[in-house]
């Protein structure tokens, strides 16, 4: 909560966007600069936030030379590199490690921004002194990162605000059902496992219900999510 | 009594733990030793994320209604008291005992009258639980209840994946990624159930099956099989959900 807090009042009075948990995570984590980049289906990386220039530039950097700590997170969950110019990082990023030294960052965090399957982008996270994090700002780091993944899911669902000014519901820490029925619905609508999801969230927001219960429904096959229907799900059983 | 398998089992799980070895795979092997060794009904090992909640890793059966039950234990539940005081819990009567309302009623639901918790330790720190659920509200006697303990040791060492954790942080990624693997989990058993008709029990039988006659880990195939990259074909005995 006293994240969210923070956020919210980065947010002011508009929504909260990836944006301001970006500016939140450079002083939860203690680090200079922080950026976010997303990496939808069929898309190439795209930063959709940088706290200054310097990140900027960074982000810049690991999109020209594809690898970094930013590209393997990822892939591989989270990156933390306490020195960049260590002999591990010369060898794991031959070309990004020397590049980034030079710019003038030691340590960089990049958390991936991932449910399941899903993976929307990664937060990463520069400073200039090099060094790690500590437990807390690990924590803290990883639940800001997971509310991004959150916000960034809400935005494709056409941006909606919440104006309770609750924190988003943590998808990852949604019960089994949630993820299962997910899986459903990637095969019923034929889309990739963030669309399913956004469906699946857009549809229980639309009615007025918790995601989980609607992922029963579909669990329990009482929902389906057709491809021609606009709107959600269609209720009652399908003999498929 | 102590059942003759109990080297065997070790012996087993020490030989899993070899490098790249698949973490998940293994905490369900160890799961469902739980339940040959030890006498239980059910085992889970449930393990904290990054706010502190404790979320289901590994199961030794699949039922969704056992999974609710271990996931149910985010605030409340044998596994939170065990989890904040690093002491094993142990309940043979749980309506009895009017502790964990709401827990005790979904248990009673799925049929549970006894339950056990174990802490997963790493050195002063406390990792997750193991968590055993008897059908009978039987007394786990105490050389039972050690075994126990040492099969939760033995899960912690295979979540540090024999790497030597100094540092909070690289704990903190590697219980994120045991967990986000779960996920992907029931992702790839959605896709399987609808695509094939299955239950969820069913689905998740056909990936395992499918990871171990591929030699791929159990994450990595769910992940394929999400992604659209990979398919499983039907199986024989495939069931229609009623």
């Amino acid at each position: 909560m006293r994240l969210w807090r923070m956020v919210v009042a980065h947010a002011e009075h508009g929504p909260a966007a990836a944006e301001h948990v970006g500016a939140v995570a450079v002083s939860a984590a203690g680090v200079d600069a922080a950026a976010v980049a997303v990496v939808l289906d069929a898309s190439p990386r795209e930063t959709i936030y940088a706290s200054d220039r310097f990140a900027a530039e960074l982000e810049e950097l690991t999109l020209t030379v594809g690898e970094g700590p930013g590209v393997d997170a990822l892939a591989d969950g989270p990156a933390l590199v306490a020195d960049l110019t260590a002999e591990e990082c010369l060898v794991r990023w031959p070309v990004f490690a020397p590049a980034a030294a030079k710019t003038g960052v030691r340590a960089m965090f990049a958390l991936p921004l991932r449910i399941g399957a899903i993976r929307l982008g990664v937060l990463d996270l520069y400073r200039a002194e090099p060094g790690g994090l500590d437990a807390g700002q690990v924590a803290d780091a990883l639940v800001l990162a997971d509310t991004i993944g959150v916000l960034l899911l809400d935005e494709a669902e056409r941006n909606r605000s919440r104006p309770d000014g609750s924190w988003p519901e943590h998808t990852g820490a949604q019960p089994p059902v949630v993820h299962q029925a997910t899986g459903m619905v990637i095969v019923q609508l034929g889309v990739t496992a963030a669309v399913a999801l956004i469906r699946l969230r857009g549809y229980a927001y639309a009615n007025d219900r918790r995601l989980r219960d609607v992922a029963a429904d579909v669990v329990a096959r009482r929902l389906r999510f057709d491809a021609d229907s606009d709107v959600g799900g269609s209720e009652g059983l399908d003999s498929g | 009594m102590v059942p003759p398998q109990l080297a065997d089992v070790f012996v087993e799980l020490a030989d899993t733990l070899v490098d790249d070895f698949d973490v998940i795979e293994f905490l369900h092997v160890l799961a469902e030793r739980c339940v040959e060794l030890l006498g239980v009904s059910a085992a889970g090992l449930l393990l904290t994320d990054q706010q502190g909640a404790l979320q289901l890793v590994a199961a030794s059966s699949e039922r969704t209604r056992l999974l609710e039950l271990f996931q149910l234990q985010t605030d409340q539940g044998p596994c939170v008291d065990c989890f904040r005081t690093g002491e094993p819990v142990s309940v043979t009567d749980l309506p009895a005992a009017g502790r964990w309302p709401r827990f005790s009623a979904a248990a009673a639901e799925v049929g549970f009258a006894a339950v056990h918790a174990l802490p997963m330790r790493l050195r002063d720190e406390v990792i997750g639980a193991l968590n055993l659920f008897d059908t009978e509200p039987v007394e786990l006697n105490s050389g039972t209840l050690r075994i126990g303990q040492a099969l939760a040791d033995v899960a912690t060492i295979g979540l540090l994946q024999q790497r030597a954790i100094h540092r909070r942080d690289v704990l903190t990624e590697q219980l994120q990624t045991a967990l986000s693997s779960r996920i992907l989990i029931e992702q790839a058993k959605g896709v399987l159930a609808e695509r094939h008709h299955l239950d969820l029990d069913t689905a998740f039988t056909l990936l395992r099956s499918g990871a171990r006659s591929r030699s791929r880990r159990l994450s990595d195939l769910a992940q394929a099989i999400v992604d659209g990259t990979a398919q499983l074909s039907s199986p024989a005995t495939a069931r229609r959900p009623s």
